[in-house]
């Protein structure tokens, strides 16, 4: 490739890199908004019980160095963050960050292996009925498709849960890790099958595909490659399949992320969404604020992945989006 | 790009057959069946807060724990601490229906004053909408909602502002479509020749006329959500307490006997909200097919 190849596609990615930065910004601003507004900051939590006249509590403060206007609050509470400190936790005293990203991993693992699964039954259905138009097996497939969107998640891990017990005599006590089960590597599987099944974006996932594959399937080049006798496949599977699929599931992390609080409840996954909600029981607002942010990188990382494939597999795109 | 793409209800518009005759078989059935959803939920809403039961939700029979579906006086049987599960399910509808409503309130007029900035006025606005817009969808809203509860405190109606303010962004991006296919015609250059006040000019002609459709498939899709959103709380312990049912909670307090075989008292209230939730998007799925004009498979 020539540098004039490459430094359209480096400008995009420079100016995606930018938004990034500045949508993080932003979900920081919000969080500490919330948490701004809220009655009692952590400040008097802090504090609770432990100094009574607000004047105590000012030289208190003061002593602290904490920053009397919101500004000065933000940004020492930004700053702090761009260092690695998001604080400690009210109900365990550790600090956040290193507690975050030991379970950071594992919900990075449930989620990333649910779109999987996602993507392994959207995708198929999806080409099927792209493929061959509406008949009765597409119309079993959709409704099968809103079915399995409309069910309630953790219904559905109970079933899950239940049926495994009952066959496999696996009991839900630990996740992974104790291998004196037969069958214990599948119950590490089950909440992922669990989250990508249940994750309630199947329909859409599906409906969206089969369009833009229809609209590529209706395409002239596609009608060239089919009337000189090459591969359909090698001509569509860049726009009609890879850049939609990445783009929906891009588009759908926030559902998965969402989706992994309550499967991670029903199964004891020690991942995030178990910490954000023992954090919202707790008031814990270091822990829940951390969450809330890293939550929020992991979707900006995937919708910048996403334009990192867009252009990479159109390289044209760069310019069209100058 | 997409050159060769219709332009939508361009073709369909020059029949004058109703669209319900024009319309696809399966968007009829997914529309009534989400209709029947809808006439079901508001009668047993009314139902509940009239208190026409012929049980007492709260009413608690210890002699009559855990009675499967079928027995006497009880249709779908009774819950662990012996209370009717029909008259439970009915009253369960209260804990979202209101909220809901304020949900899709909050989403469809900051949407569509936020939609007509960005497509009417453009500019600045646009960008700095499309900014809040991505802002928004970073946030997994679950997560957001938990942050709430954790800063404020565990209230359904906190939640379902949560809940309305992310569904802003869909309801605001489809108005600003919208608009922008209007200005594509010379639909709004014409009002503004003919000399239309812009108030007329928005309210009327482009909210009233030609977004009306797409924001009642709004309201739909945002009530499916709301439920999901209560159930999914309320199972978590955040949203409706007990005693107070709740579909959510009941799911979760059934959940403990769901291991010992006996299914029902989680099930019948996980069914409902699977049959509800189905209903609400088959109708804004069916309604969008065919009011909108969008033909399905292609």
């Amino acid at each position: 490739m020539k540098l004039s190849a490459i430094r359209p596609i480096a400008l995009v990615l420079s100016r995606e890199l930018g938004l990034t930065v500045l949508l993080l910004i932003g979900v920081s601003f919000v969080v500490f908004i919330i948490l701004y507004l809220s009655p009692g900051d952590p400040f008097s939590v802090l504090l609770e019980g432990q100094l009574f006249s607000a004047e105590t509590r000012a030289g208190v403060r003061e002593a602290l160095g904490v920053p009397k206007a919101w500004y000065a609050q933000y940004i020492s509470w930004l700053a702090g963050m761009l260092h690695g400190n998001f604080g400690t936790s009210i109900r365990t005293g550790l600090p956040v960050l290193s507690e975050m990203l030991r379970v950071g991993f594992n919900t990075l693992i449930l989620t990333i292996g649910s779109m999987f699964v996602t993507v392994l039954i959207a995708v198929p259905i999806a080409l099927y009925s792209a493929v061959r138009g509406t008949n009765k097996i597409t119309w079993f497939l959709t409704m099968f498709a809103y079915v399995i969107s409309a069910l309630p998640v953790f219904w559905f891990g109970y079933i899950v849960l239940y049926i495994f017990m009952h066959k496999f005599g696996l009991f839900p006590l630990a996740f992974g890790g104790l291998s004196s089960q037969k069958f214990s590597w599948l119950y590490a599987l089950l909440p992922i099958f669990v989250l990508g099944i249940g994750n309630g974006t199947i329909s859409e996932v599906i409906r969206s595909l089969r369009a833009e594959m229809g609209r590529v399937m209706a395409e002239d080049y596609i009608r060239t490659a089919k009337a000189k006798g090459a591969s359909v496949w090698k001509h569509s599977f860049k726009e009609g399949l890879l850049i939609p699929v990445t783009e929906i599931i891009a588009s759908k992390i926030p559902f998965i992320l969402g989706g992994a609080v309550i499967v991670e409840q029903v199964f004891n996954w020690p991942g995030m969404g178990r910490m954000a909600w023992q954090a919202a029981q707790d008031r814990d607002y270091p822990v829940i604020m951390g969450i809330a942010i890293l939550a929020a990188v992991f979707v900006r990382m995937g919708s910048l992945f996403q334009s990192m494939v867009y252009v990479a597999v159109n390289p044209r795109a760069s310019k069209e989006r100058e | 790009m997409k050159s060769y793409s219709q332009i939508d209800g361009e073709i369909g518009d020059f029949s004058d057959l109703p669209f319900w005759k024009k319309a696809d078989i399966v968007d009829l059935a997914y529309v009534g069946y989400g209709l029947l959803i809808v006439t079901l939920v508001v009668l047993s809403y009314a139902l509940g807060s009239f208190n026409l039961m012929s049980r007492d939700p709260q009413d608690i029979d210890l002699s009559l724990m855990m009675a499967p579906p079928g027995t006497a006086g009880h249709m779908l049987g009774t819950d662990f601490m012996g209370r009717d599960m029909f008259s439970r399910l009915i009253v369960g509808i209260q804990a979202y229906f209101l909220p809901g409503l304020l949900a899709i309130c909050i989403a469809l007029s900051f949407g569509c004053i936020l939609g007509v900035l960005a497509g009417y006025r453009g500019g600045t606005f646009d960008t700095i909408i499309m900014y809040v817009t991505n802002l928004v969808d970073s946030f997994p809203r679950l997560v957001l909602i938990l942050l709430v509860i954790a800063a404020f405190k565990p209230n359904i109606y906190y939640i379902m502002i949560v809940v309305g303010f992310t569904n802003v962004p869909v309801v605001s991006s489809l108005v600003k479509g919208k608009i922008l296919f209007l200005k594509q015609k010379n639909f709004i250059e014409a009002d503004a020749a003919l000399g239309l006040p812009t108030r007329i000019i928005i309210l009327k002609h482009i909210l009233w006329h030609n977004c009306r459709t797409l924001l009642i498939i709004q309201a739909t899709l945002g009530m499916a959500e709301a439920i999901l959103m209560e159930t999914s709380l309320s199972y978590l312990g955040f949203g409706v307490q007990e005693p107070t049912p709740s579909w959510g909670n009941m799911v979760q307090s059934g959940a403990n006997y769901f291991m010992q075989g006996k299914f029902w008292p989680s099930t019948t209230p996980a069914l409902a909200i699977l049959f509800t939730i189905l209903g609400f998007h088959l109708l804004g799925d069916g309604l969008n097919n065919i009011l909108e004009g969008k033909r399905r498979g292609t």
